[in-house]
């Protein structure tokens, strides 16, 4: 039986029995390379679940829709190691139990999708462990690779060049898992501490404050980058900050539910002395 | 006999329009950086395009465009009016749904107060329209009422050559005609045959879903809720549709002294409607997503008897979690049929 398969028949199972109220999964799209996230809650709809290699977008976001987990029941969804690293990042920050979430894990290697074991995001710590040590040895890609060669000045040119292009959609935050303040520093305007203007300054605050907001949080899971309509390689920032977060503190986001957040917890006993 | 327009003359129209001052301005660039920008040459335009990612409306409707500076000193109160300046452009290239965007968005911009920023920038421009030979997946202004050699909102009509070098030119307005007259040592008299324009598929029927969004049981239908559960909430739908006009005044600085400028919003932003107080009338995104579909369809066309959208399909062709207005108005339209039936 394909994955596919198999996971439709293990949604049709949990719907009926009960176990869980919806499932978010991936569907057919408007066009035969498109797939679209889809919510089923009724186990005949269950055969419009589809899982293959174009399933890319990273799910766990839509758990954290007002009022969906309130009720204390459980939510199966189609998650990949970053989508299972989300959960325990949103668990960690109080935003979800990760009790409620019911895992249909799968992870995509070149163009196949294989199966992930696990039901809960705890299960798959072996899984995690093995993507932080990959991700430790990985190399920059040719882009990063190419800005790190440059001085600091030649780097702000080229990020003013990407950032011109900016329209202030927020589909970058908007399809964040991460970003689930309720109001966003951007939609303060009481004071506006940012300003909403897609002008220079205003395109370079927005996109370096999110930046550094994901220093640390950010599972690199591409949402950002596939959602933006003008193509700013958004990615790039967030995995730099994440390399330096992995290298300086050894923390790679959303190993388990009870890992601190790197930029939001201290030790009396660190060594710098700014700390206390 | 038709009046011809040669690639090959291309650049020299443009040099003669610049050498009277005016800015030429094309479609540039590949995919999601594509749009209209500045040219001296021909080359430096991509005709191949089917269309640029952001829209025309652009060049009339800023991201942001400050109109007023203040300073508040002990005894007076200085300020500075900001207006586009109104110096002369060509737009070389627009495709036919962009520029019936400017006619539609017309109305709005002149109707309870007459904006002087789109209109110094309207009439100190003249768009060239080419019309499309092959359209994608996603395009569907036939469905609009309108087709891929439309001349609403153009100044000049360019109908493709067959053979690919050329354009046979059709003056529409006063502003077409004066523009034409600069060029004329490099137009041709001639019979070249002209491309059939694109066949643009009819997606769905306007009337259907014009009859059911009136029917105001729909309002409160679940549909709304349905149809947009997927949609994460932001503009990207908005900002590249060429019709959508909503903007936001901002003052950027402090109570002494600082910019008033008038920036893109979008229906789509929880924040669109929100109240001081806390409420926010559409709370949920399936009432702001159907908003965004009655405006279009119903409210648009009560006011200014034409419908708010052009069948660009940019907002199917770029939404992050694969939404837009065809589908929408597809199921709308079935629900009417059925309803008819019944």
């Amino acid at each position: 039986m394909s994955l596919q398969e198999h996971y439709r028949s293990q949604a049709r199972e949990l719907l009926a029995a009960g176990a869980v109220k919806m499932v978010v999964g991936y569907a057919e799209g408007t066009t035969p390379e498109r797939r679209r996230p889809v919510f089923i809650t009724e186990p005949e709809e269950c055969s419009r679940l589809v899982l293959d290699a174009r399933c890319r977008t990273n799910l766990a976001g839509y758990l954290l829709r007002e009022g969906l987990l309130s009720d204390g029941r459980e939510i199966a969804v189609y998650l990949s190691t970053e989508g299972v690293r989300t959960i325990n990042i949103l668990a960690a920050e109080s935003q979800l139990s990760s009790a409620q979430v019911r895992i249909l894990g799968f992870e995509i290697d070149r163009d196949e999708v294989k199966a992930m074991e696990g039901k809960r995001a705890a299960d798959f710590s072996e899984a995690i462990l093995a993507h932080k040590e990959r991700r430790k040895k990985q190399a920059p890609d040719e882009l990063a690779a190419k800005l790190e060669a440059m001085n600091a000045a030649e780097r702000f040119t080229f990020w003013q060049g990407e950032f011109s292009r900016c329209i202030k959609c927020y589909a970058c935050r908007q399809a964040c898992p991460m970003c689930w303040c309720r109001r966003c520093v951007v939609d303060n305007n009481q004071p506006q501490w940012v300003n909403t203007s897609s002008h220079t300054l205003g395109n370079l605050e927005w996109n370096l404050v999110r930046a550094f907001h994901l220093a640390g949080r950010c599972v690199e899971c591409g949402n950002c980058g596939r959602a933006c309509p003008v193509d700013i390689p958004l990615h790039l920032l967030n995995r730099k900050m994440t390399g330096e977060v992995l290298e300086a503190f050894d923390h790679y986001p959303g190993m388990d539910e009870h890992q601190e957040p790197a930029l939001a917890s201290f030790r009396k006993d660190d060594p710098e002395t700014f700390i206390l | 006999m038709a009046t011809l327009l040669y690639l090959e003359s291309l650049s020299d129209c443009f040099a003669s329009w610049r050498k009277e001052g005016l800015t030429v301005l094309a479609p540039v660039g590949e995919g999601a950086l594509s749009g209209f920008r500045e040219v001296e040459r021909a080359e430096e335009a991509n005709f191949d395009l089917l269309i640029t990612r952001t829209t025309l409306k652009e060049l009339f409707f800023p991201r942001t465009e400050p109109m007023l500076g203040y300073r508040i000193g002990k005894r007076e109160i200085e300020t500075e009016e900001f207006m586009p300046p109104v110096e002369g452009r060509i737009i070389f290239g627009a495709r036919a749904c962009d520029s019936a965007a400017m006619a539609i968005d017309d109305a709005l911009f002149d109707w309870d107060y007459h904006d002087e920023y789109w209109f110094r920038r309207r009439e100190s421009s003249v768009v060239f329209t080419i019309a499309c030979r092959e359209p994608d997946e996603f395009c569907m202004c036939t469905s609009l009422g309108l087709s891929p050699d439309s001349a609403k909102g153009s100044d000049v009509l360019l109908r493709p050559l067959e053979a690919g070098n050329g354009w046979q030119v059709e003056p529409v307005t006063d502003r077409g005609h004066k523009a034409l007259s600069s060029i004329e040592q490099h137009l041709r008299e001639g019979s070249g045959a002209t491309a059939a324009p694109a066949e643009v598929p009819v997606k769905f029927d306007l009337e259907a879903c014009r009859s059911w969004l009136a029917n105001k049981e729909n309002f409160e239908s679940p549909f709304w809720r349905e149809i947009s559960e997927r949609c994460i909430g932001c503009g990207s739908c908005t900002y590249l549709c060429p019709t959508c006009h909503c903007f936001d005044i901002q003052d950027e600085g402090d109570t002494y002294q600082g910019i008033r400028r008038k920036n893109w919003d979008s229906c789509s932003f929880q924040l669109f409607t929100m109240h001081t107080s806390g409420h926010n009338p559409r709370a949920t995104q399936g009432a702001r997503w159907r908003q965004r579909i009655m405006h279009k369809f119903n409210y648009y066309g009560g006011k200014f008897d034409v419908d708010s959208c052009t069948g660009c399909g940019r907002c199917t062709r770029e939404c992050p979690v694969d939404m837009g207005v065809t589908e929408t108005l597809q199921t709308i339209a079935a629900k009417q049929k059925q309803s008819e039936r019944t």
